[in-house]
């Protein structure tokens, strides 16, 4: 038998992946420049703002791929075929998920120490984010488990769904209990907006960009997931079938 | 045709493995770190979070313990004597004598609002951490409303 | 521009590491893919 893979072009990316590093690449450049050196100083926080255009949309892209991943889930668990791309969707957004909460975590600690003056403070939204990213960083754990697709799919599946519950408490934390962390500022309770014009025009660029990142990284790692899949059951089906060859010589 | 198990192993299985324990370590040092996470959660949360006018008034807020007051750095109170930060917090019409070994850091001035960890010694609160909080609204440097709020004092600035 | 360090830190940790994931995942795409015949692959 013939176990040499076969030569095939390296073909992961699509004209719609395309358009989203595009994009991505577009409007990173802008939150770089444009943050680090266009925009204002803030009048009491001074340069340190600028850390807010990477901050902000980091977060946002994190809650966004623990929903994606919760969908997908529910996909899986309740669509009548059970597709193992509901289950490779919500791997491949938790992975991004994570590595964006792990940034936001980062550059809100570093932001801290200028503003607060402390890199960290056990209070209610920082805590619940921190929570949140062991949570997922669970997540993941439990997909590398071992098992059938199938299995993996289920169990992980399952705990998408819990863990989501998770993001209204962190949102919501700053308005539930006292903390140091600040409200909204976009998306504030009272429909405030309370930006300068030029320093809200690049958050909304920055989370644009990076939302149009996570759509690229998600499509390339749900199909590099999915070539894992079938590499390990071709990996199987040799095992199987040397076995078989084995058997029928003896 | 023999399918029992055999000594030689041609199939990936080693290598899963390995990569499986890998997934259970990790799994066990987000178990531990789930477990810091909410226990210095819960005992940073000994230090009761009172605003100035609640001392002594609200549940938690007792004179004798060791809480965290909330207020706004009074204008014009901000004094450094013998290395030493001293200034008044406000909030609500109440007003709170602090005291704090060293320089407070963080964006720490007049009119911002400030959460100081510590305990009352007499009329002064004597703080050994203070943590600058900032409202969430941005405004350009040198901007007009920054001019006018600057002339107005503490009230336009803090919103 | 102050608290310099602290700024220019978080961006380049930030773009870092996003430049690091997109290398990775450039290359282990590439790399199964040359692997996988084209009719297992659903997004072609």
């Amino acid at each position: 038998m013939n176990s040499t893979p076969r030569t095939e072009p390296a073909r992961v990316g699509t004209p719609a992946t395309r358009v989203f590093g595009l994009l991505a690449v577009l409007f990173l450049g802008w939150v770089v420049v444009g943050g680090l050196f266009i925009t204002p100083a803030d009048a009491i926080q001074g340069d340190s703002v600028r850390i807010m255009y990477v901050h902000v949309p980091t977060a946002w892209v994190a809650y966004l791929a623990f929903i994606v991943t919760a969908i997908a889930s529910a996909g899986y668990l309740f669509g009548k075929r059970h597709s193992l791309g509901f289950d490779r969707v919500a791997g491949a957004s938790a992975e991004v998920g994570v590595l964006f909460m792990a940034l936001t975590l980062m550059s809100g600690s570093l932001w801290g120490r200028l503003t607060w003056g402390t890199f960290w403070q056990w209070d209610p939204r920082l805590t619940t984010t921190a929570f949140l990213f062991v949570t997922y960083l669970g997540y993941l754990a439990v997909r590398g488990l071992g098992g059938t697709p199938e299995r993996r799919a289920k169990r992980s599946a399952i705990l998408a769904l819990l863990a989501v519950l998770e993001i209204p408490l962190v949102h919501f934390s700053v308005l539930l209990w006292r903390s140091l962390h600040q409200e909204a500022s976009v998306l504030s309770s009272d429909g405030d907006v309370k930006l300068d014009d030029l320093m809200l025009f690049t958050l909304l660029v920055g989370v644009l960009g990076f939302t149009a990142l996570y759509g690229w990284l998600v499509s390339h790692r749900q199909r590099i997931l999915t070539m894992r899949d079938i590499e390990e059951a071709k990996g199987i089906d040799l095992a199987i079938s040397e076995r078989i060859a084995e058997g029928s010589v003896r | 045709m023999d399918l029992s198990p055999r000594e030689t192993n041609v199939s990936p299985a080693p290598r899963v493995r390995k990569r499986q324990w890998r997934y259970v370590a990790l799994l066990l040092v987000v178990a531990v770190a789930g477990i810091v996470v909410v226990s210095q959660f819960l005992t940073s949360a000994i230090d009761y979070y009172c605003n100035v006018d609640e001392i002594g008034v609200k549940e938690g807020c007792d004179p004798d313990r060791r809480i965290r007051v909330q207020g706004t750095v009074e204008e014009g109170s901000v004094k450094e004597v013998l290395g030493a930060t001293m200034f008044t917090l406000e909030f609500n019409g109440e007003k709170l004598a602090v005291a704090y070994e060293g320089d407070p850091g963080g964006i720490f001035q007049e009119c911002i609002p400030v959460v100081a960890h510590g305990r009352l010694n007499g009329d002064t609160f004597e703080a050994n951490r203070i943590e600058v909080r900032h409202s969430n609204e941005y405004v350009a440097e040198n901007s007009e409303r920054v001019e006018k709020a600057e002339k107005a004092g503490c009230s336009m600035i803090t919103g | 521009m102050k608290d310099v360090g602290f700024i220019a830190l978080t961006y380049v940790v930030t773009f870092g590491a996003i430049i690091a994931i997109v290398a990775r995942t450039l290359i282990t795409g590439s790399r199964l893919s040359k692997k996988i015949p084209d009719q297992d692959k659903p997004w072609i």
